[in-house]
């Protein structure tokens, strides 16, 4: 390395929910190298261990409270291919209508909250769209960040009706749900969605009509629409779009170039025997693998992840294991050694053919863009031209392509306030037993799953595998950089005492650090006792 | 203007999630309406880094007045009682906890997690995770028995796994107009505006509970959750059903049992096997009764309630 490269330690890097420390080396004020680093361990896994084989049910969704509802659907999946149970057609819509609620608040959520806020940075002042970011986006004080932040609020009043509350229902259960909703609940969801779209999603965010902004199939067809009408070209949508390329958020933050997606929404009709197996076949949103480099579309198989403790704050066994093989053991002395040793409590996630995946919004849409789908399942192209077009991924594809999922996701939860056939049932009582489960999702940030082994009537090994712990993790045992790591080469630092720059790619991704470090299973029961409080 | 600082330790952001979905006040109004003046939060701060750093630092020193300090999340210990499982800002965030507490007017903890510790202090408590002032029902906790804030007052309790924004919209808006002298707390140092009742007060399933009619699966319209899905509404005291979730219902509106989670214990038994969402009974008498209830009484009131119970009472009453 030549001499001016500092290295800059960045801790905490902040509102990526949960403590997220990042370590940047910098060179003629470009990150030439970076490390990633997860400070928080609670230890989930180890909680589960030996306990009701439904606990999952009540302690995952607080894994995350940001995806409990995503937490929930894997929890409940994961038992129901254990069990074997049978999910009734109204339980699968019901599960469905949780998880895209939850989806569908965090889209402005995140937005106005979390990731718009850095616009308002000093770096940006000379901006033309400055003045109005500041008005529109300020924190607290903005229009739209109070209006964006407060109906963030409303898509999940549909959960409550569904689970009592969000976050943290367990309404979800094998064998179905809880609830059994009635006519006024499903027109009361009718009313609180309409009330979403006619107040936010078509006047401040599209500008248009969802129908509309439905046309869009090209970058071409996407910038001809930014300026078709003054209302579009004003719209929050195209003013971010706009702001974001005038201040080069398009031009760093590209990242691995090879992505996942588990898929998920099982198809009501086609996943009511639940099986490991079956479930790609079942799912409306097409589960993959993209890989830039070769323009390749494949099925993604869950059999094929591997967990890589290297870098990680584990002692166990050194090669890259399955989740279902994981004998993991948190190790006492957790000292940050960027060298060549351990710094975070992430694992590093690899597809055992593909290595690191980058997980998220991003890495669906450009799975939707392949041809490797059934017709039924969901296609989409634009993302995936837009990728192609700009020459991969960046900062602002990352985030635009999370805001456009807000198109399907809405049109999905009318499809499942249709399909009710509120005479018919939400539940059928499973027999418990022993057995191995998986459940997955897609979190509004990305890939999430559940595995179970449950033995003698308790749960013998649980792991989660979340998806900030894809794109957070550190390096592989051979070397290549975690998914976030590798996002930060190239971004260029104007102010080495805020480093905003490195908080719009952490952002980008939507990580979310408090249920990445979740965390695992110690070997023996005798081990645990050394992490007992009295 | 009050100053508002908001940490979060061994926490999975959902409280902070459940106080962003308030309104009236809102989370904004708090600000804009109530001069609440919220100088960092994980989800919503500005600064990064070393202005994080100076920032806390300047709390400490007293450069910056804290008013209230709200902590989201366990205090962890591990390893070792060392904290460094939990590291912020460079250093154990137990120590960020214990500077910030010694300097603010009022200190919040928001959830089960800061309060008593919650999941993760669950069994075998990998973290060694404590509230702020108990361990489940152990008082104490990581700042003490004998702590009070600047204001005089211990630790302000909110439960709840998460607990309601309004709960903590409401504390906040008394402390920030004047009112904190009105907050008077139970014995676990819950205001007991909210926390005097039980789930149960307002519960539409209470017809059924009154003439033991019982939901004897999940999916089904009709009766009372407690009497074999575990349902722990009768004796958590919380305002679940008066203060309503999301402004639309509660989880034993929506036919989940109620799972404790404003007590200390929660989770109840530590989830052991054949624990979770069934009731615990003797000879089929729930181990468990309405607070003040002695057992044979409880015997001979089913037993009447049951006969006495009319014929609507067994029909689907909430029907499509």
């Amino acid at each position: 390395m030549a001499g001016n490269v500092r290295t800059l330690d960045i801790s905490p890097v902040g509102r990526v929910e949960g403590d997220l420390d990042v370590r940047v080396d910098i060179e003629d004020g470009v990150v030439t190298n970076a490390w990633t680093s997860a400070e928080l361990f609670r230890g989930f896994e180890i909680i589960l261990r030996d306990k009701d084989p439904q606990a999952g049910l009540v302690v995952t969704p607080r894994a995350c409270g940001i995806c409990g509802a995503s937490h929930l659907t894997c929890a409940s999946w994961a038992l129901d291919t254990a069990w074997n149970t049978e999910v009734p057609r109204n339980a699968i819509i019901a599960r469905n209508l949780g998880q895209l609620v939850e989806s569908l608040q965090s889209l402005p959520r995140h937005h106005y909250g979390l990731f718009m806020i850095d616009l308002i940075n000093k770096n940006y002042k000379n901006s033309k769209y400055y003045e109005m970011a500041v008005e529109r986006w300020a924190p607290f004080t903005g229009t739209n960040y109070e209006l964006g932040v407060t109906i963030s609020g409303r898509p999940v009043e549909i959960y409550a009706l569904l689970g009592g509350q969000w976050p943290h229902s367990s309404y979800m259960v094998p064998g179905g749900v809880m609830c059994s909703p009635t006519l006024t609940d499903v027109t009361r969801s009718w009313s609180i969605l309409e009330h979403f779209r006619r107040n936010w999603l078509e006047p401040v965010w599209f500008g248009c009509s969802l129908e509309r902004y439905e046309e869009i199939k090209t970058y071409e067809d996407f910038l001809a629409w930014m300026d078709e009408k003054p209302e579009h070209a004003n719209s929050d949508l195209a003013m971010f779009w706009k702001m974001a390329v005038d201040v080069g958020l398009d031009k760093y933050g590209n990242g691995l170039g090879k992505y996942v997606t588990w898929g998920y929404l099982p198809h009501e009709d086609k996943y009511q025997k639940p099986t490991i197996d079956g479930r790609n076949a079942a799912v409306w949103m097409p589960s993959g693998v993209y890989d830039s480099k070769s323009d390749t579309h494949k099925l993604m198989n869950q059999g094929l992840t591997r967990e890589d403790v290297q870098h990680a704050w584990y002692s166990e066994g050194s090669g890259p294991v399955h989740p279902f093989d994981r004998t993991t053991a948190p190790i006492q002395k957790n000292d940050v050694d960027f060298e060549k040793g351990k710094y975070t409590w992430a694992t590093a996630v690899l597809h055992a053919e593909n290595g690191h995946l980058e997980a998220g919004p991003l890495a669906r849409q450009l799975v939707y863009g392949g041809g490797h789908m059934e017709k039924w399942q969901q296609q989409d192209p634009l993302v995936l031209d837009m990728y192609k077009k700009m020459g991969g991924a960046s900062v602002a594809l990352r985030h635009f392509a999370r805001m456009h999922e807000a198109k399907a996701i809405y049109r999905k939860i009318e499809h499942c306030l249709r399909e009710f056939k509120l005479s018919e049932p939400f539940y059928k009582k499973p027999v418990e037993k022993d057995g191995r489960g998986w459940g997955a999702t897609e979190a509004i940030r990305g890939a999430l799953c559940h595995w179970i082994e449950v033995e003698g009537g308790k749960i013998k090994n649980y792991q989660i595998i979340a998806p900030t712990t894809w794109n957070v993790g550190p390096r592989s045992g051979k070397g290549e950089r975690g998914p976030i790591e590798e996002a930060l080469i190239g971004t260029p630092i104007k102010d080495i005492s805020d480093p905003v720059e490195v908080g719009h790619v952490a952002r980008s991704y939507d990580s979310c650090l408090v249920c990445t470090v979740h965390a695992h299973d110690a070997k023996t029961g005798k081990e645990l006792a050394r992490f007992r409080t009295t | 203007m009050a100053n508002l600082l908001w940490l979060q330790g061994g926490a999975c952001s959902g409280n902070t999630m459940s106080f962003l979905n308030a309104e009236e006040p809102s989370a904004c109004d708090l600000v804009t309406d109530f001069g609440i003046n919220i100088l960092w939060h994980p989800s919503l701060g500005v600064e990064l880094g070393q202005n994080l750093k100076t920032l806390l630092e300047d709390c400490i020193s007293g450069k910056i007045k804290l008013d209230i300090f709200v902590f989201e999340g366990t205090v962890v210990n591990a390893p070792n009682g060392t904290g460094h499982w939990n590291r912020f800002a460079g250093r154990p965030m137990k120590d960020w906890v214990k500077e910030l507490s010694a300097v603010a007017d009022f200190v919040v903890a928001i959830g089960d997690c800061a309060t008593w510790g919650g999941i993760p202090a669950m069994a075998p408590n990998p973290s060694e995770s404590q509230g702020l002032q108990f361990l489940k029902r152990q008082h104490g906790g990581f700042l003490g028995k004998e702590f009070v804030s600047k204001a005089g007052l211990p630790v302000i309790n909110i439960p709840g796994c998460p607990c309601h924004p309004d709960w903590v919209t409401q504390i906040l808006v008394a402390v920030a107009t004047g009112r904190a002298g009105d907050l008077t707390l139970d014995q676990f140092q819950r205001p007991k505006t909210f926390f005097q009742s039980f789930t149960q007060t307002g519960c539409t399933r209470n017809m059924h509970f009154a003439y033991k009619v019982s939901t004897t699966e999940f999916g089904q319209r009709n009766g009372c959750l407690f009497y074999d899905l575990g349902c722990r509404g009768p004796m958590t005291h919380s305002p679940c059903n008066r203060i309503l979730w999301n402004r639309q219902s509660s989880k034993t509106r929506a036919g989940m049992p109620c799972l404790g989670c404003t007590e200390p214990e929660f989770p109840f038994f530590d989830l052991a096997p054949g624990t979770v969402f069934k009731t615990q009974t003797v000879m089929g008498v729930p181990k468990e009764m309405p607070p003040g209830m002695e057992k044979m009484r409880y015997i001979k009131l089913t037993a009447s309630a049951k006969a006495a119970a009319p014929a609507w009472a067994e029909e689907d009453m909430f029907v499509v």
